[in-house]
């Protein structure tokens, strides 16, 4: 663990963490005879991940880390668990740095990896668990003892017998979960987990991670882009977007920078492209007006989301300015602020989108 | 009236299927420049040690045994034949059923096969891009053979040779569609594909003359369409003989490449059905 | 959510670190279950799994057939003046059982942490404390005592087959040279299976170094046939020595192409292999861990 100069234990902590990536552009096989483009090739050649990424968690917290695709949350998990190497900063686990101590680090947490192939497929989910756990060095006769352990807290005691290539991915994942879990770690990174899960499968995970959390007091860190997940589960959530900590704080309060009367959401069939403007333009001090795109051959409508501090007087203005360009209102809601609200008030950002505007 | 912008049956539409294959299938290749380089030079490393093996047991450049049996004694010629044959063999085999693997890994078969236009040319278009490749490589290996050991590669020698090469080729593409039936259903055409190239590898005279094996084995070897393609490509350019006077050996490979063709278009047919019935195409 | 903050606690890690007599164990033991767990994937493919156990037979016997077709027989004069012996099936058989051992170091070890990249199961295993290096000596372990296999059934298929005449004495001494060989071999898998993780095209590595090891080895014919170049060149990798110290212990009136003490170069060179294995190993570790590129298949 680590104490800081006001005599906090985290067990995780990272201090200016940094981790750029070197761009590669792929110009086809007789690329090298076109010409170079010289114009800020510096900057263009690297991606930078993390950007001075400072985060403290505390020993038995659930916290997560939330933001859309690519803003550096598995880059941070990838660091925690020494499969990166950082460019800058520290980071510890468990009070151990992840650079010098890296036996230590890899011993005090379980990791899990949503929505991906990390198991073995033509092994039974036995033979998995009894792999990692001599990988975890731990001695044969507990080991068989721990597996069926586990086996029997997730009710897949028998089906442990048959190959992974026959369960289902939902199957899969609780055997990913019961990996992470096989030496008893104080601390489990959570990457995505239930990332390509239905909405039963999903559930049950969530209570597990709750109960890991409540009842075993482990650490653990649950990286998601979705931000009901997030809202149910942790009790600190921080926002990362490119690369940085926008904000850090429990998500009652996070929500609480969103004012209730500050938010109307309306969901509306059949947007044109350009609604935004359109609204921005009848509501100019509006600070967000964005539109999330539906699916609505599957009956989910788009929503508008307009935050601001005076919209929820404009109401009318918003109605009437929609039926006048024929847009059909399915609904509207006014003051119901979600994380996803908070995070576009800070970055202007979906959670939901890839990349950053 | 609005124009159709689909030429389901037409041959016009099947033939950009084929060649939309072709350049796919090309640009695969062209995007991985040092897969490229290996197969069109290393290949040779391969025979090298056949080679350094006749200078050991012979002491010299002819062997009086071979010049008995197959009427020259130059093992060196003989070899490397062997081995560029082989190695377009076993490019063109493995290659067709690995790329349906590859489809199927990336989740593109599905989509592949959902479409409107005939699987049929589909399968010629990768048959074809894996045997353009295969050529290239085969060309390259032999042109630095020639080079390295000094043989005669007139362009007398070499359109006899490439006629011989297209009779095999199709003969090939038969056994292609089996694999790549195979590939559909099992998953594991890549075991099929080795132990096919194995028999070829055994009972045809890719080493060593197909006299030189017991009677049963020569049987087997005489069943291949690759033993028939050696012996012509050998006389051809060994022993000078005309295109004329090997009409027996041309006359076996066109009947076996008619049977594998055949059984190849009938099993793929067959394994398809099978497979859309069991909803397995896609997973691997 | 509020929680009793008297629920924290951190536990002390459960996993044996360090040098000491426990985690010695511990490695061992992940590197006999990553053996096991090869096996076990092995059994999943029977198909493969069959062919992998004839592959030896299919590929030696083209090498015995030629040389039989080339000299009409089994005697030859030529390979008796060089070496002292021209029995060709023997020369052929004791050289081509070191084939399958080269290919342990090249393609089992080599490409153990490709095959787990795509598994998808290479950033799991990276996670664990257990050693990379278990990985790769786990492959090791197992195709070893799969080319054993492989060399018991091509004995049996060429003693049937063609018959062969070996000196018994001389088969400890010769299992002596294998082992040190084989040590060797292990460190240069180790250094083939570190690049195997920078270079996309992994294969091609393997598949030029055994191509290369095949050359400079001296599996068909004597080392004296190379030019002097790749001659002095072969004495790098252990499968020269070792061949030649084999055969003049198997084979009746072998007489080595080189006097030298081949026990002591083994030794030299497995010492090197290893520790440039290890050295590469490590850097190449912390290479891939920098870039982020152990996902990248």
């Amino acid at each position: 663990m680590v104490i800081d100069k006001k005599g906090e234990v985290f067990s995780i902590q990272t201090i200016n963490l940094t981790k750029r990536f070197a761009k590669k552009k792929h110009r086809g096989v007789f690329g090298f005879l076109r010409k170079n483009q010289q114009k800020n090739k510096q900057k263009d050649d690297v991606t930078v991940a993390l950007d001075k990424l400072n985060l403290s968690i505390r020993p038995g917290e659930l916290f997560g880390l939330l933001g859309p695709n690519g803003s550096g949350k598995t880059t941070t998990i990838k660091c925690l668990s020494t499969i990166l190497i950082p460019d800058q900063g520290t980071v510890t686990v468990n009070g151990f740095d992840v650079q010098k101590e890296i036996a230590m680090v890899r011993a005090s947490l379980g990791m899990v990896v949503g929505g991906e192939r990390t198991l073995y497929w033509k092994l039974t989910a036995r033979d998995n668990l009894l792999y990692f756990a001599s990988l975890y060095k731990m001695q044969r006769r507990h080991a068989k003892k721990r597996v069926e352990e586990l086996l029997e807290t997730l009710q897949l005691s028998d089906r442990a017998d048959e190959r992974l290539e026959d369960y289902s991915t939902g199957m899969r994942q609780k055997i990913a979960i019961a990996r992470a879990l096989l030496h008893d770690p104080p601390i489990l990174l959570l990457d995505e987990p239930t990332l390509g899960l239905d909405p039963g499968f999903s559930r049950q995970i969530r209570s597990q991670i709750r109960e890991l959390s409540e009842k075993h007091g482990k650490t653990v860190l649950l990286t998601t882009h979705y931000m009901d997940e997030a809202d149910q589960l942790c009790d600190r959530v921080a926002f990362i977007n490119n690369g940085k900590i926008v904000a850090v704080d429990t998500p009652n309060r996070l929500k609480a920078m969103v004012k209730e009367k500050e938010v109307v959401e309306v969901a509306v069939y059949c947007p044109p492209p350009d609604i935004e403007k359109q609204i921005h333009s009848i509501l100019p001090d509006a600070e967000v007006v964005k539109l999330i795109r539906g699916d609505e051959d599957e009956g989910t409508p788009s929503r508008i989301k307009i935050i601001g501090g005076t919209t929820e007087e404009h109401i009318g203005t918003i109605i009437d300015a929609l039926r006048h360009k024929n847009i059909r209102i399915g609904s509207l809601n006014v003051g119901v602020p979600t994380l996803e609200d908070v995070f576009i008030k800070l970055t202007g950002a979906k959670l939901t989108e890839g990349g950053i505007r | 009236m609005t124009q159709s912008i689909y030429e389901p049956s037409s041959l016009r539409g099947n033939l950009f299927v084929v060649w939309d294959e072709l350049v796919k299938n090309m640009k695969f290749l062209m995007a991985y420049p040092v897969i490229f380089i290996f197969w069109a030079l290393f290949p040779i490393l391969w025979f090298i040690p056949f080679i350094l093996q006749g200078q050991a047991f012979v002491g010299g450049l002819q062997s009086a045994n071979f010049a008995q049996i197959t009427g020259s004694g130059e093992y060196i010629p003989f070899i490397v034949i062997g081995a560029v044959l082989n190695s377009y063999v076993n490019t063109l085999l493995y290659g067709m059923g690995e790329n349906i693997r590859r489809e199927a890994y990336q989740g593109t078969l599905d989509y592949v096969f959902a479409a409107p236009c005939n699987k049929a040319y589909v399968l010629i278009g990768k048959a074809l891009s894996e045997s353009v490749s295969s050529t290239i490589f085969a060309a390259s290996q032999l042109t630095i053979s020639a080079l390295l050991f000094g043989m005669n590669l007139t362009l007398g020698v070499l359109l006899p040779v490439f006629f011989i090469v297209i009779l095999l080729i199709l003969g090939l593409y038969g056994l292609s569609l089996v694999l790549a039936a195979f590939s559909l259903m099992y998953k594991q055409s890549h075991d099929v594909s080795e132990t096919i190239g194995y028999i070829f590898y055994v009972f045809s005279p890719v080493r060593y003359p197909i006299e030189s094996l017991p009677t049963g084995a020569q049987i087997i070897g005489k069943l291949i369409p690759l033993t028939y393609a050696l012996i012509i490509v050998r006389a051809i350019m060994l022993l000078g003989t005309s295109l004329s006077a090997m009409y027996w050996e041309i006359f076996a490979l066109i009947i076996i490449d008619v049977v594998f063709l055949l059984a190849g278009f009938y099993m793929f047919n067959w394994m398809e059905t099978k497979t859309k019935k069991s909803g397995t195409m896609s997973h691997h | 959510m509020e929680k009793n903050k008297e629920k924290y606690r951190l536990r002390e890690v459960k996993c044996p670190t360090g040098v000491n007599w426990t985690n010695l164990r511990a490695e061992l033991s992940a590197i006999w279950q990553s053996n096991i767990k090869a096996w076990k994937i092995d059994f999943a493919y029977p198909v493969s799994f069959i062919r992998q156990l004839i592959s030896p037979i299919v590929f030696m016997l083209p090498y015995i057939l030629y040389g039989l077709v080339l000299i009409g027989g089994r005697y030859s004069e030529n390979l008796a003046q060089l070496v002292g012996t021209g029995d060709v099936v023997a020369f052929i058989f004791t050289g081509y059982i070191m084939m399958g051992f080269i290919g342990t170091a090249v393609w089992a070890m080599g490409f153990s942490m490709r095959r787990e990249q795509w598994f998808g199961t290479l950033e799991a295993i990276y996670v664990t404390p257990a050693s990379r290096l278990g990985q790769v000596l786990g492959m090791a372990l197992h195709s070893t005592v799969h080319q054993g296999v492989g060399t018991i059934m091509q004995f049996i298929f060429i003693y049937a087959t063609f018959g062969l005449a070996l000196n018994v004495s001389g088969i400890l001494p010769a299992l002596a040279i294998f082992a040190l060989m084989m040590f060797a071999l292990y460190g240069f898998g180790i250094v083939i299976a570190a690049l195997s993780l920078i270079l996309k095209e992994g294969w091609i590595v393997s598949d030029s170094f055994y191509s290369i090891m095949t050359i400079l080895s001296p599996v068909a014919y004597p080392l004296i046939v190379l030019p002097t170049l790749a001659q002095q060149a072969s004495y790098i990798f252990p499968t020269a020595p070792a061949l030649i110290g084999i055969r003049t212990f198997l084979i009746q009136n072998y007489v080595p192409e080189v006097v030298s003490n081949v026990f002591l170069h083994l030794i030299i060179l497995s010492a090197a292999w290893i520790l440039f294995g290890v050295l590469v190993f490590h850097l190449t570790d912390k290479y891939v861990r920098k870039r982020g590129m152990l996902k990248k298949f």
